[in-house]
């Protein structure tokens, strides 16, 4: 296990620029890290003694992939949670749940978010898509998907497969080192990055041909 | 003894996985999205101290909360929790919201206790203990021949700690399952396991019934990596919550906090080595101390050294140091990654020492008695030409005078892996000319589905997408957890027997059907029935014989098919930042032996998920333990790094594959291909920045560690 030490950075007096750097980096992450404990610390302090109750319901309509879906959600809801927990949407996957990973990536008034990191009631009259909705057959993304062996376990799939979607239909002429930072939202642990890019790449072109 | 087929039509060739497409339209359901009647959704407390006991625990409150059906105490007063992350008490509740309020809701008194989290507070005298007895537990030593005497005559020698942290797995689906109960005797759940036979036991113990009275389904499974064996407290939790709550179904899946805590780490690795060579540039002898820690679990079983287990003279020691921290699992080639990276650096080192390329170096010192030399004398070359190494490779710190440095690695890698006995697997040919194959396995990204439907359609003359490769499913006949790249050599030698022992019987009930044919007279190819040379129906049509008699038959592990014993080799170029440390993996090369590959696609996309989580273990990852707080610094994954898309180098992957490697059967190639990357890459950034890096991973602070080290030390 790491212990984060801090390190003499030697006597200022002959230090090189290099040198100079190179201790202040450690020492600032150093800082940062102590201080965050010092968060973690007070913020589970006040999770015990918070034992009051936050909930309340409010029933809302979502406009998700074409159909109109009513339900009860708490004003802290997420999209995400609303999605896979009341609507049986469960394309879009939980897996940081705090804007980190990019497993819940939905498309919300044709814009690529974070559904994770997106209140539920904020989504009212907006239109909301999953990859559910997506078009499987041959030039789709999905379909680029599965024969170029973009996925593993899969658990990240429909993540990618959406900004993928969502990146594409707004840059169909896009490189492949834009269509990297354009699906740099999103991790995979299984390590399917090869796959992916092929299938990205694959998607474009078909769309393009098409 | 049972063959592979000479000339297959199948196997070998590039097939899609069969679920992929379910997969990238979001319809796959996993045990997570499930989503049966009258759902409960579960949470779980758990310990913000890394040591304390519990003074007391009140769930009055929680228990009266709107929507809350069932409170259950894990760590009642007294209980000592060890670790951040230890599990004290879950709920169930009609919401998500509503059960996390009720977590938040239990009140609870800790009388919190000392703790040590680091190997360096674990060690130090006077520590508080983990458990009674002591921290610090011997492990596994090793003495051959006089390394003493043999270290002392060599013409070279070195000397470092070499260091690699503890991370975890970061299955992107959390650990849990939904489990619900119907009536007093029966229970289905959804679990996200490698193990879904075994996953039965578990719950039916924790219910007190019969394993057969509980069905477990896996039909797909966000990631295990070697963590996800047995039900776990939680999800015998949710069983018993279930229970509460009249057999309403739980879904009870950890948050990434807890996953990260609890959920289990690949364990750190620290060695101090010695080692020493001839003036021909042979190893002499290693001497070796190391620690290690798995917080409340087992530490690494470091096998030092390497891969190059020829070494004349060598001993090892070892420790491993128990820290509150939630303990290990094992995680993808257990104790293979942290064992490459200590001995790999240090035969670099050494080689540097020597003046001598290490590439040369590595081939001098192959173990003339390992069956595996002859695999790596043959694949180095071909890794070597494809990195560039002739072309491009400068001595250690000859690398230039900018400040962005460039530089290659390597190391090399082995693994078991294979096929063992006692597992089935069940055909049935219908009289429709549907095919199931059945087995109590699972896919856990790996392809074993589509790798079971190919063997099926490769002994039928049929297409994979023609076979219905049934799996994940507890009470079909037990089929193999999936660890150690051991699923695909365990399962395919009873698929292969259950769909020729049913074919045959095929032949021998319908033959006469065809001209009065002998069964032995038949055969089948491209979805036809063949009698001596001519097709003579489609392969419906000979199923349509049978009547109304389908054929069921069960197969079991035949000899022949499956062997055992990998070796491979990567290599990394980088280039390094001298101002800011930041290292680029620029490109890696991976040569791998598995013996018969069955299918392409998928074997290929299994070696490249291994580089990148190797590439992972190499630049990013890192479990950052708090020494004042006890806590995990970074359970999120934000802090906790891994790479994105712009990450990932060029990787070029190529089995060796020679005609007799065939010879050698079916393997698994899971675990090898992660092994090596790390220690190539950080072989690489000593290469290129002319200064060892201790210290694993070569992230910023540890490069710039490492410089400034040498700097002051007037070594760079
Ligand atoms: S789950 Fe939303 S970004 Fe990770
Ligand atoms: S395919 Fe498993 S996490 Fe990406």
């Amino acid at each position: 296990m790491t212990e984060q030490k801090p390190r003499d950075p030697g006597g200022l007096g002959g230090q090189s620029r290099r040198d100079f750097l190179r201790g202040s980096g450690v020492a600032a992450a150093t800082a940062v890290l102590t201080g965050q404990a010092a968060g973690v610390l007070d913020e589970a302090q006040a999770a015990e003694e918070s034992t009051k109750v936050l909930s309340g319901t409010v029933e809302i309509t979502l406009k998700v992939n074409g159909q109109e879906r009513s339900c009860e959600v708490e004003p802290r809801s997420t999209l995400l949670d609303t999605l896979r927990n009341r609507l049986d949407v469960t394309g879009p996957k939980r897996v940081c749940d705090r804007g980190s990973c990019g497993a819940c990536s939905a498309i919300v008034d044709g814009e690529l978010v974070y559904s994770c990191t997106t209140l539920a009631v904020s989504c009212q009259g907006k239109t909301i898509e999953t990859l559910e909705s997506f078009e499987t057959g041959e030039g789709s993304v999905p379909h680029a998907f599965h024969q170029n062996d973009g996925l593993m376990c899969g658990y990240c799939t429909p993540g990618f497969v959406t900004a993928c979607k969502a990146y594409l239909d707004k840059h169909p002429n896009a490189t492949e080192e834009e269509i990297r930072k354009g699906i740099d939202g999103n991790i995979c642990r299984c390590g399917t990055y090869v796959g992916v890019l092929a299938a990205a790449k694959a998607a474009a072109q078909a769309k393009k041909g098409a | 003894m049972a063959e592979w087929p000479a000339s297959p039509s199948v196997i070998g060739k590039r097939i899609p996985r069969l679920d992929g497409l379910l997969k990238a339209s979001g319809k796959a359901k996993y045990p997570s999205d499930v989503h049966p009647k009258g759902l409960l959704f579960g949470a779980m407390l758990y310990s913000p101290h890394a040591h304390a006991k519990v003074k007391s625990i009140d769930t009055k409150t929680a228990e009266k909360l709107p929507g809350v059906k069932a409170v259950l105490v894990i760590a009642g007063p007294g209980t000592t929790l060890r670790y951040h992350g230890d599990d004290i008490a879950a709920v169930a509740a009609e919401t998500e919201e509503q059960a996390r309020d009720a977590i938040r809701a239990i009140k609870i008194e800790y009388d919190v206790l000392p703790h040590v989290v680091t190997e360096a507070q674990s060690m130090a005298e006077g520590a508080p203990e983990v458990f009674k007895g002591g921290n610090v537990k011997k492990g596994r030593g090793q003495t051959k021949g006089k390394p003493e005497d043999a270290m002392a005559s060599a013409a070279a020698t070195i000397e470092a700690t070499y260091t690699v942290p503890m991370i975890t797995h970061v299955c992107l689906e959390t650990h849990g399952l939904t489990v619900g109960l119907e009536g007093e005797k029966k229970a289905t759940a959804w679990a996200s396991t490698q193990n879904v036979y075994g996953i039965a036991g578990d719950l039916a113990q924790a219910l007190e019934l019969d394993r057969g009275d509980v069905t477990v389904y896996t039909e797909f499974m966000g990631g295990g990596f070697g963590s996800k064996f047995n039900a776990d407290v939680w999800g015998t939790t949710a069983a018993k919550l279930s229970k509460m709550a009249g057999g309403r179904p739980v879904k009870m899946f950890l948050d990434r906090e807890q996953e990260h805590c609890a959920a289990g780490n690949r364990p750190s690795a620290t060695a101090h080595i010695k080692m020493g060579a001839d003036r021909e540039g042979k190893i002499v002898s290693v001497i070796a101390e190391g620690h290690s820690t798995g917080g409340v679990g087992n530490g690494t079983n470091m096998i030092l050294p390497y891969v190059y287990r020829g070494v004349p003279h060598y001993s090892v020691g070892q420790a491993n140091a128990l820290t509150n921290r939630g303990g290990s699992r094992a995680m993808r080639a257990p104790n293979h990654p942290q064992s490459c990276i200590l001995t790999e650096a240090a035969v670099d080192d050494l080689a540097e020492k020597l003046g001598m390329d290490p590439l040369e170096f590595r081939l001098k010192n192959l173990d003339p008695g390992s069956p595996m030399t002859p695999i790596y004398q043959a694949e180095i070359p071909i890794g070597a030409e494809l990195i560039g190494w002739r072309e491009k490779r400068k001595p250690r710190g000859k690398t230039g005078t900018g400040p962005i440095r460039t530089g290659l690695g390597m190391a090399l890698h082995t693994w078991g892996g294979g096929g063992n006995p006692g597992k089935q697997v069940s055909c049935t040919i219908h009289p429709d000319g549907s095919v199931d194959i059945k087995t109590a396995t699972q896919d856990i990204g790996t392809g074993a589905r589509t790798i079971l439907a190919m063997i099926a359609a490769e002994i039928l003359g049929l297409q994979p997408t023609e076979i219905n490769s049934l799996i994940g499913n507890s009470s079909y006949p037990p089929g193999q957890p999936s660890g150690g790249s051991t699923t695909t050599p365990t399962m395919a030698p009873p698929c292969y027997d259950a769909v020729t022992k049913a074919r045959d019987a095929l032949f021998k009930k319908v033959a006469s059907a065809f001209n009065n044919a002998r069964p032995e007279d038949l055969s089948l190819k491209q979805g036809q029935l063949w009698a001596g040379g001519e097709p003579v129906a489609s392969w419906k049509e000979a199923c349509r014989k049978l009547g109304t008699s389908p054929i069921s038959v069960t197969g079991e592990f035949v000899d022949g098919l499956s062997s055992t014993g990998v070796g491979g080799c990567q290599f990394a170029e980088v280039s390094v930042d001298l101002e800011t440390g930041e290292v680029k993996v620029k490109k890696i090369v991976a040569i791998q032996d598995s013996g018969l590959i069955l299918d392409l696609l998928t074997w290929e996309s299994q070696v490249y998920g291994g580089v990148i989580m190797g590439l992972n273990y190499g630049l990013f990852e890192e479990v950052v333990m708090d020494p004042t707080s006890g806590r995990m610094l970074n359970p999120d994954m934000e802090w906790y790094k891994l790479a994105g898309a712009s990450d990932i180098p060029e990787i070029v992957v190529r089995a060796y594959s020679p005609p007799d490697e065939k010879g050698r059967q079916v393997i698994g190639v899971g675990e090898p291909p992660t092994i090596s990357t790390a220690a190539a890459i950080g072989n690489a950034v000593s290469n290129a920045i002319g200064v060892r890096v201790t210290e694993w991973p070569m992230s910023p602070r540890n490069v710039l560690n490492a410089l400034a080290t040498a700097s002051r030390e007037g070594r760079a």
